[in-house]
């Protein structure tokens, strides 16, 4: 699994968007998506909301958590914590990363907004080395981890079981 | 001195808050507990300036552009006014300061502690600091002497201290309060206050009363007093004339004080009876505003009339004794107080004033005089909303009023506040959807087709449209160098006015983006002294209202139209297609109402007023904030509680209230901004603005949907939500039968998609009722039912075993047919005129695909109407025979083939050959309509139903015809009644009836064929399926004798006459016409199955060839109601 199937994923969430046409009910094998009213705010897949985007058919509405003080307290905790905190979104990386990315001009403070997700990303991924790295150290059999997302294991996944095999072999041929 | 109390508003957090006017008198500034000094240009400054001074702020002084404040980080700082810049800290306190106050020039600034010190320091040059010690408890309040030699303070320790500030020493000290550990304990706040000017009285509120003492004696020469006063009074704040006081207490009543004539010219309650906790006078003397400890904010207005009035009237007409007074003021500080406690008793000012009459030199009785002059011009003024006795005296004559109604005065407290019904200020005009105008960013207009914003900064004064569809148009930047403020926006233009300046005129610009031709734009200038005050744009046409109480309606393309006028002020307009909607302003609302009055014009062709001036309902105390139409055109509006009204046009045009969006806010200070709304699919389209009425610009409002609830009781109950969903259905779905009167298309799935859900809820609340034992509601209910639901109703009502209720209903469901018929009936009778009126407006083609519409919908009614007579049928029959449950729901769905053109108004100018020629409304449409809606599964145009009929008629024979056939030809023909015709749907759809029904048929068809031979061939066919009626036997008998009467009477006057005819007949007659009726439908024969399948064959083939010779020589002999297929078809058989 590589990072684009992960975003792939994430592009299954739902985000409103406020529509500027006007459009009956589409029937998809995902689900009904519709009517589009022009003016009325609707949501639909991330996937959906960037290809009207980019045809300048709508207004993204950003998620909820996607807000400088919620993403500055939520860092703020995650810089104190010693665990993993929860994640305002599974997909918080991506869908920030879409729409940032597509959406820049419908979502305020879009700079700062970046800054910080990527600051949590640091925080979040610093800690995953740290524990991969204690983890190895102390020759744990298992260890388990909290809260992380896909796209956070995905990160660890090939560094982490190479080296495991690795090390596995070093052991067993010091053996 | 009748004043006027506005409406307190939100100021600050909860606790102390103070409040001062700016020099000019142009803010008003407060502070509170919140620490923010907020700068209001107005009371109903809805966005004021604020400076954030600390956490809390406990008091506040502004003179000379200096605020200073007293914050809760133990300082007294100074900010610049009205920028609000830190301009650095006068002084500190080892705790926090209490009271800060400015002397009368503004260059020294006291401040009194909870540390126990007064400290007086210079503003200019902070270090130059006087600390006067000797409280022994926190200070409560400082204030100046205006001459600047001594200062006031109080103090929890009970003590009220004069020093002098130079020396530093206490001149006089009065233990007067009673004594507290702290400032927030204390009993009363204990403001004093100087008099200005002169400086001659200090004014000391204790307890409920107010010591006046005197400069340089510190003798207390008077008391302020009012029997309405029960607690201590807070604060107390003189008049910038130097001659009112006025005082704040703990209650909330607010007092002010005539000091010369030592009366209460003014009481005012505070609304809540919150602790008032700071008052200060407006320079002009005009009015007062006021806080409370719950941090609102408020304001006495009016008093300025009355007190400049008084002014004026002092110094136009006794000049001289404004002389004395003023040297009376200098000088002869002890005089004076002789004549103040001369005149304390209110005999003895009687007597004064008679001695004043003799001896006019005496500057003290000069002095007096004046005051009792003074005194007749309040008793004159306030005469009018009085009504006390005394006044009566001083009005009729002012010589000797002014002796005794004085006198009178003490003794009858006089009471100055006008208790009767206030006038409201009549809202202003407005538009809907828009922001308020004196917003720097704005909606100039947010509707259904898009927003209309409006920026006037200092880089940018322009205004920006942009449309929710971007099919539309694309978004457009104006530059907006008229100063437009008013906006509205339509599919078709963007209509925007300004109001008029020194030279120019008010001018409205028209950008008709949806032109054809190059011109894109034009503009009107309106008559000097005209000024725009509302507009609306509808469909090809623009309205504005001007503030000489007009309405000018101009086209869309910028001709003027008509103009009238309005009967008052308009308040806004609204335009949706050819309907626009005006509120103005009907009279003079009072106690917080407004009076207003709606109009509601139809600019169609047919120009008329369906609502002429009718006074528009709104909340108590509300105001209108939003008026509409829906998005299918239904008048609406929104008042400021809240409450959404919509036009109920089958209840005689009353408004009903649909929704309270108040009642989804999480907050008080929460409202809905609405931008639209909707019937179907129901939604209320408004945008959530947190603390505040209207939504600011940036960021980008979100549109969210409210549902709609009818305010019906117990709607928690089951019963009460059904009741709520049927009457709000009910509501919601009455737009179709305006559209389709009026022309419109209307989508007839949905309609029928709302009926079947109104019968649904009907029948389940009728099951409801049943389960309750509740078998009256059950009829009730019943009675609102449709025919087929009815006998559902009694199908339901019968199988839960109940006789009577079944009994009960199907009397109903006979009256109910009874009336139908009855309807019908009359209905004809009144069509062929309907129908010519409609024709008489014709326009060319539009016309004909209008007539169709309509006659779809004619038919649309029409059917539903057979189908419930149908239902009686299917009731009778169900005594008879058990009739199959399905059957009846069969019949229901299936449509009735014939009934249509029996009822439809043009029916009856068909029928003869020689105008075949004519528009025949269905043909028109027909035989485009007939292609495109071949495939359509539900059938609804008549020549749907044709098809249908003639499958039916074909479901014997082998591989019915494709409905794309060409049937026009079977409909035209018709001779027979409606009656006749509807009874032959109920054939055609009874199929599993047939076999009772082919006795009918046969005796009928026998009896016809040698009676009449002129019916065509389908009526016959049908028709021979159902029992005559006692009417049609007694046509058929008499048709001959009719037309010998008559002969050349056309073949639905016929029918006409012999209705008339038939109804002259008596009642046995009749009755035993309907016998033979029913007599004649008996027995049963397989044989007519065979033959009506073949009749229809022989149809069929009549088609076909008709459809090959397509001349309509040829369809009109086909046509002949002695037509040769009625003759083949016979043959055939």
């Amino acid at each position: 699994m590589d990072a684009s199937e992960v975003e792939f994923l994430a592009e299954k969430e739902m985000v409103k968007i406020i529509p500027n046409f006007s459009l009956d009910k589409v029937f998809l094998i995902g689900g009904d998506l519709g009517p589009f009213n022009p003016g009325l705010p609707i949501d639909v897949p991330v996937w959906l909301a960037l290809n009207l985007k980019q045809r300048q058919k709508c207004r993204i509405i950003p998620p909820e958590w996607m807000d400088v003080e919620k993403l500055e307290e939520m860092r703020d905790l995650e810089r104190k914590e010693d665990m993993f905190t929860p994640v305002p979104s599974p997909y918080y990386m991506e869908l920030t990363k879409l729409l940032l990315n597509h959406a820049s001009d419908n979502i305020p403070k879009a700079d700062e907004i970046r800054t910080l997700v990527k600051d949590i990303w640091d925080t979040r991924i610093a800690k995953l080395r740290l524990s991969a790295d204690s983890f190895i150290s102390q020759q744990e059999a298992y260890a388990k981890l909290d809260n992380l997302t896909l796209m956070e294991i995905n990160t660890i996944r090939a560094f982490l079981l190479d080296t495991l095999n690795c090390m596995y072999k070093l052991r067993s041929n010091l053996q | 001195m009748p004043c006027e109390r506005k409406p307190m508003r939100y100021g600050h957090s909860e606790g102390h808050t103070e409040v001062c006017f700016d020099d000019t008198g142009r803010f008003i500034v407060t502070c509170g507990n919140d620490g923010d000094v907020r700068i209001w240009e107005s009371l109903d400054d809805d966005d004021p300036k604020f400076i954030t001074v600390g956490e809390k702020a406990y008091s506040l002084a502004l003179k000379n552009g200096k605020l200073v404040t007293a914050s809760s980080n133990n300082t007294v700082q100074i900010h610049t006014f009205p920028d609000g810049d830190p301009d650095g800290i006068l002084t500190r306190f080892t705790t926090n300061a209490t009271h800060v106050a400015f002397n009368s020039i503004g260059s020294r600034v006291a401040a009194g502690s909870s540390d126990f010190m007064v400290k007086v320091v210079e503003v200019s040059d902070s270090s130059q600091q006087k600390t006067l010690r000797g409280h022994e408890a926190p200070v409560l309040s400082v204030t100046f002497d205006p001459k600047d030699d001594f200062l006031a303070s109080a103090s929890c320790d009970g003590s009220v201290v004069v020093w002098n500030i130079e020396e530093q020493t206490q001149v006089i000290s009065w233990p007067l309060l009673q004594k507290s550990n702290d400032v927030t304990n204390a009993k009363s706040l204990c403001r004093l206050a100087w008099q200005p000017g002169m400086g001659k009285f200090l004014a000391v509120p204790v307890e409920t009363k107010v010591h006046l003492y005197e400069r340089g004696s510190w003798d207390h020469v008077s008391t302020l007093s009012d029997d309405l006063l029960a607690q201590p009074i807070n604060v107390v704040s003189w008049s910038p004339c130097e001659r009112f006081l006025a005082a704040g207490c703990v209650g909330g009543l607010l007092t002010v004080w005539d000091v010369n004539s030592k009366l209460c010219v003014e009481r005012q309650k505070h609304e809540k009876g919150f602790t008032v906790c700071s008052l200060a006078w407006h320079p002009s003397g005009s009015h007062i505003a006021y806080t409370d400890t719950e941090g609102c904010l408020g304001l006495l207005d009016g008093l300025g009339t009355s007190t400049a009035d008084n002014n004026r009237t002092k110094v136009a007409a006794k000049n001289p004794a404004k002389d004395y007074d003023d040297l009376f003021d200098d000088d002869d500080d002890r005089l004076m107080d002789e004549g103040l406690s001369d005149t304390k008793s209110p005999a003895k000012k009687a007597v004064g004033w008679d001695d004043d009459d003799d001896d006019f030199l005496v500057p003290a009785t000069g002095r007096v005089k004046n005051r009792g002059a003074f005194l007749d011009d309040e008793n004159s003024l306030d005469t009018g909303s009085l009504k006390l006795g005394q006044d009566k005296l001083g009005d009729d004559d002012n010589d000797a009023g002014s002796s005794v109604a004085p006198a009178a005065a003490p003794v009858v407290p006089l009471r100055p506040v006008y208790e009767g019904p206030v006038p409201t200020p009549p809202q202003k005009a407005f538009q809907p959807g828009s922001t308020p105008a004196h917003l720097t960013h704005r909606f100039m207009m947010w509707n259904s087709v898009g927003i209309v914003r409006g920026y006037n900064d200092e880089q940018d004064n322009a205004i920006d449209v942009e449309f929710h569809d971007t099919a539309v148009h694309h978004a457009m930047h104006l530059t907006n160098s008229l100063g437009h403020t008013v906006a509205d926006l339509s599919q078709e233009a963007v209509l925007l006015a300004c109001p008029s300046t020194e030279e120019l005129a008010s001018k409205l610009q028209c950008l008709h983006f949806s032109s054809w031709d190059t011109n894109k734009e034009w503009m009107v200038d309106l008559p000097k002294g005209e000024d725009v005050r509302a507009l609306c744009l509808g469909q090809g046409w623009a309205a504005v209202a001007t503030s000489t109480l007009m309405i000018r309606l101009f086209s869309i393309g910028g001709v003027q139209r008509e103009l009238f006028s309005l009967p008052g002020p308009v308040v806004c307009m609204a335009g949706h297609g050819e309907q626009l909607l005006v509120v103005y302003h009907r009279a003079t609302g009072f106690d917080e109402e407004q009076a207003l009055g709606v109009q509601l014009l139809q600019l169609s062709r047919k120009r008329r007023q369906l609502i002429s001036g009718e006074p528009l309902p709104l909340s108590q105390k509300s105001y209108l904030s939003w008026l509409g139409f829906t998005a299918q055109g239904t008048p609406c509006y929104v008042d400021s509680d809240g409450v959404v009204r919509m036009l109920n046009r089958s209840l005689g045009n009353t408004w009903t209230p649909v929704c309270n969006t108040r009642e989804t806010c999480k907050s008080k200070s929460d409202h809905y901004w609405v931008v639209g709304v909707h019937e179907n699919p129901q939604q209320l389209r408004c945008i959530p603005c947190k603390g505040s009425r209207y939504p600011p610009t940036l960021p980008r409002p979100a549109v969210a949907i409210l549902p709609f609830k009818l305010p019906l009781c117990q709607t928690t109950t089951e019963k009460g939500q059904m009741e709520e969903q049927f009457w709000r259905s009910v509501l919601f779905h009455d737009h179709y039968s305006f559209l389709s009167s009026s022309g419109y298309e209307i989508d007839e799935d949905a309609q029928n998609q709302s009926q079947k859900e109104q019968q649904e809820l009907l029948m389940k609340m009728f099951a409801l009722s049943c389960k309750l034992e509740r078998e009256f509601r059950c009829v009730e209910l019943a009675e609102m039912m449709t025919q087929n639901v009815v006998t559902l109703a009694i199908r339901y009502a019968s199988r839960s075993r109940r006789m009577a209720l079944a009994q009960r209903l199907s009397e109903i469901a006979l009256e109910k047919s009874n009336q139908m018929q009855e309807e019908e009936q009359e209905e004809q009778e009144e069509e062929p005129e309907y129908s010519s009126t409609r024709r008489s407006s014709g326009y060319g083609h539009t016309d004909v695909t209008a007539g169709g519409r309509y006659s779809r919908r004619q038919n649309q009614q029409e059917e539903q109407e057979d189908e419930e007579e149908r239902g009686e049928e299917l009731m009778e029959e169900e005594d008879r025979q058990e009739m199959e449950p399905e059957e009846a729901t069969e019949t229901k769905k299936r449509v009735n083939p014939f009934a249509k053109e029996a009822g439809s108004p043009i029916k009856p100018s068909p029928t003869p050959i020689g105008k075949m020629g004519r528009a025949n409304p269905f043909k028109v449409p027909g035989s485009g309509k007939m292609s495109a809606s071949s495939g359509q599964p539900r059938v609804t145009n008549i020549l749907d139903n044709m098809t249908s009929s003639k499958k039916s008629a074909q479901l014997s024979s082998s591989g019915g015809k494709p409905s794309k056939s060409p049937i026009l030809k079977p409909l035209a023909p018709k001779p027979k009644t409606k009656t006749q015709s509807t009874l032959l749907q109920m054939a055609a759809t009874k199929t599993a009836n047939k076999k009772v029904q082919e006795n009918t048929e046969q005796a009928a068809n026998l009896q016809k064929q040698p009676d009449t031979p002129p019916p065509g061939p389908p009526a016959d066919n049908s028709e021979n399926k159902r029992p005559k009626t006692g009417f049609q036997l007694w046509l058929e008998e008499n048709r001959k004798s009719i037309l010998a009467d008559n002969p050349d009477l056309e073949e639905t006057d016929v029918i006409k006459e012999a209705m008339g005819r038939f109804r002259t007949l008596s009642a046995e007659e009749r009755l035993s016409w309907t016998e033979r009726a029913k007599g004649q439908s008996g027995d049963a024969a397989d044989l007519k199955k065979r033959k009506r399948a073949e009749g229809g064959e022989g149809l069929e083939s009549e088609n076909e060839k008709a459809e090959a010779d397509e001349s309509s020589a040829k369809k009109k002999s086909s046509l002949d109601p002695s037509s040769k297929l009625s003759v083949f078809a016979f043959n055939q058989n």
